[in-house]
């Protein structure tokens, strides 16, 4: 199978197989806290892309040139924190900058992808498993593309279960958090997907 | 010598980083108005959010700005810390304008 089919198909498989929040379980604090407006989301969602792939075009180099050669691969976690708390940073000043009302809404939470757990799982996997560039790089779009779908995807319902009809000791969040349940349930469907390609 | 390696190796990525950052600051740079940084520091700084702002800066910025005008939103601040002290701040720092900001306990 050519090089570009199987790119496209990791991207696929890590974005709906193994979708980030909803069977893997990373990034939970963003998904359920900027998840009440859609705008938000949508906002947040672009921001954790830009973030994650940024990440891994500098985290893979910066393991297989630098923490490999001069025997320091267990730096790894706290050279990947570095550059992504840096990133976040270099983030949070476009944000200010062109949409201050977006960074109003984000708030605290745009600081905080520092420690989305998805930004750091998918780069430490990437290294971990010692994919190649070209995987790792999949594995970055697959997953941050999966988290924006789904987080805005997920806003989208909140939005209807505003004005809906539910008991009062489930408004808020926890209906929200059943609705994540069924929606992670929904996403299992997906599991035997490519099971018919050999890849 | 692994260690030093490591050492190294975290300072300059840390170096590079960061003069990376203060670049891009200096690029990025959004103009402010400095009174909301003065009146933020007078302020107690626990950002408790029981003003119903985001934290002190966000409380802060509504003065300023004239949305708030009850310092008494500040649960945790002291009258003579905090409150005097900033009321005799924007009265001696009006609006561009010439009006003053109004504020009161």
């Amino acid at each position: 199978m050519s090089t570009f089919i199987s790119f496209v198909l990791a991207i696929i498989s890590s974005m709906l197989i193994d979708n980030v929040v909803l069977s893997r379980f990373y990034g939970i604090c963003p998904f359920l806290g900027v998840s009440r407006k859609v705008k938000s989301s949508l906002g947040m969602g672009i921001a954790v892309v830009f973030v994650i792939i940024l990440a891994t075009c500098i985290c893979w180099p910066l393991y297989t040139y630098v923490l490999e050669p001069a025997e320091i691969p267990f730096m790894d976690t706290v050279a990947y924190i570095l550059v992504i708390a840096s990133l976040v940073q270099l983030v949070g000043l476009f944000i200010k900058k062109y949409s201050p009302s977006l960074y109003k809404s984000l708030g605290i939470y745009l600081p905080l992808i520092t420690t989305n757990c998805a930004v750091l799982g998918v780069v430490q996997s990437n290294t971990d498993q010692g994919l190649t560039f070209l995987n790792a790089l999949a594995n970055g779009i697959g997953t941050s593309v999966g988290f924006l779908v789904v987080i805005v995807v997920f806003s989208c319902i909140r939005v209807r279960l505003e004005s809906a009809n539910t008991p009062k000791a489930f408004k808020g969040l926890p209906i929200a958090l059943i609705t994540a349940a069924i929606m992670a349930i929904a996403f299992m469907g997906l599991q035997g997907l490519f099971s018919g390609i050999k890849l | 010598m692994e260690i030093l390696w490591a050492v190294l190796i975290l300072l300059g990525l840390g170096l590079l980083l960061g003069l990376g950052l203060a670049i891009a600051e200096k690029i990025l740079h959004v103009k402010e108005d400095e009174r909301i940084d003065e009146v933020a520091k007078r302020l107690p700084n626990y950002n408790c959010g029981s003003c119903g702002y985001a934290g002190c800066k966000g409380l802060a910025e509504a003065i300023v700005t004239g949305k708030e005008e009850s310092l008494r939103k500040c649960k945790p601040g002291k009258e003579d810390q905090n409150f005097k002290p900033i009321i005799e701040y924007l009265d001696q720092h009006p609006n561009e304008d010439g009006t003053k900001v109004k504020v009161h306990l």
